[in-house]
């Protein structure tokens, strides 16, 4: 195979067709993995929204206790903090532009590191927002529930509750990794492919 | 804006060259060449205001056009968003291409064979890159961009000769 016969084949290649027109330029969706995983951060606001407004329902259809309504409204009012401050972290990811005109090595490993970030603080609300509903849970328990509450614990060993703690903790961990995975781990794992294959001695 | 849009059109068109040949390396089915030709143009018109003119237009390109490629996600389904012309894109199919440029043809269906890197080492080198331009190009050493692209050229000799051609 002589590659200098192909070169000059390759080079004097001249592929026809139309002209590129203004029209190419005003498509506005990207495809790049930042942009796929941006657009779902994107969708996931607005569930995020519906499910805060629907959380700020949940009094007037359960008719909680005054106190059990306090702790509610202060679970509430967290779950928005953290909402807010996580949103605005994926507001300043999504309005980031990115330099395509960087050397590969520097611009994939931009684009790996970018998305891994992101995917931890999706994941980091996640754990939040799972971790405060079962504190919330438990409150209620307390306060509406004492008694069965209480009857029950005392029959229960210090070890098992400890054990049930900790295998919650371990199915709401679970369950956030594989939805973060099922959902952006697609697009992690095609960009540190080419990291590889680049790093590939 | 509208005079930006017109000196970007008119070197791109220059070079289009460029942007078909990668799309014909990265995919193998039509449509989804004419997805990351799209693809192309569109980060190309992104990253244009990166363009200072301390390099040649077709340097950036290279950049550009590859970076795309590298890490373009195939589309999920077809009804994504288009521009009317996009059907227009003549982006020749290898069966094609037989009898007019059959070492082209047969080269297209080898580098699918290789991986997201190879491609883009045979890709600079089929386009004059010393190993130089080509270590800069990928953010990897010369001697390392050298060792890469024997190997990616060994590979690629064997892949023509086991698929039954020889040039």
């Amino acid at each position: 195979m002589n590659f200098d016969d192909l070169k000059n084949e390759w080079n004097a290649e001249n592929p026809e067709g139309s002209n590129i027109s203004t029209d190419m330029l005003k498509i506005k969706q990207a495809h790049t993995p930042i942009d796929k995983i941006r657009a779902k951060m994107k969708h996931e606001f607005f569930y995020q929204l519906f499910f805060l407004g629907f959380m700020a329902l949940i009094p007037h259809f359960f008719g909680f206790s005054t106190t059990v309504n306090r702790v509610y409204l202060i679970t509430y009012a967290i779950t928005c903090g953290f909402t807010a401050y996580y949103f605005f972290k994926f507001y300043v990811f999504y309005k980031n532009s990115y330099d395509m005109s960087m050397d590969t090595r520097k611009n994939i490993l931009w684009f790996y590191y970018e998305m891994k970030l992101n995917i931890e603080l999706y994941k980091a609300l996640t754990y939040i927002v799972a971790f405060i509903s079962v504190g919330f849970l438990a409150a209620y328990l307390f306060i509406e529930k004492a008694w069965f509450f209480t009857s029950i614990l005392g029959k229960l060993s210090p070890v098992y509750i400890l054990l049930n703690c900790f295998i919650t903790i371990l199915i709401i961990g679970a369950i956030t990794e594989l939805w973060a995975w099922f959902y952006y781990g697609k697009y992690l794992k095609q960009v540190k492919k080419v990291i590889d294959e680049l790093d590939n001695e | 804006m509208k005079e930006a849009e017109n000196i970007f059109l008119n070197l791109i068109n220059q070079h289009k060259g460029i942007i078909h040949k990668i799309s014909k390396m990265y995919m193998k089915d039509a449509e989804e060449q004419r997805d990351l030709f799209q693809e192309i143009v569109l980060q190309l018109w992104k990253a244009y205001p990166t363009f200072k003119g301390n390099s040649k237009f077709t340097t950036w390109m290279y950049r550009v056009c590859l970076n795309t490629a590298l890490i373009y996600f195939k589309k999920d389904n077809r009804k994504v968003d288009k521009a009317p012309l996009d059907e227009n894109i003549d982006i020749m199919d290898v069966n094609e291409n037989e009898g007019k440029e059959e070492k082209l043809a047969y080269l297209y269906t080898a580098v699918q064979e290789l991986n997201a890197i190879e491609k883009a080492l045979i890709f600079l080198f089929l386009e004059n890159q010393s190993h130089r331009d080509i270590a800069e190009n990928l953010g990897i050493s010369e001697v390392n961009a050298r060792v890469k692209l024997n190997r990616t050229k060994e590979k690629l000799q064997f892949i023509i000769k086991k698929n039954g051609y020889e040039f």
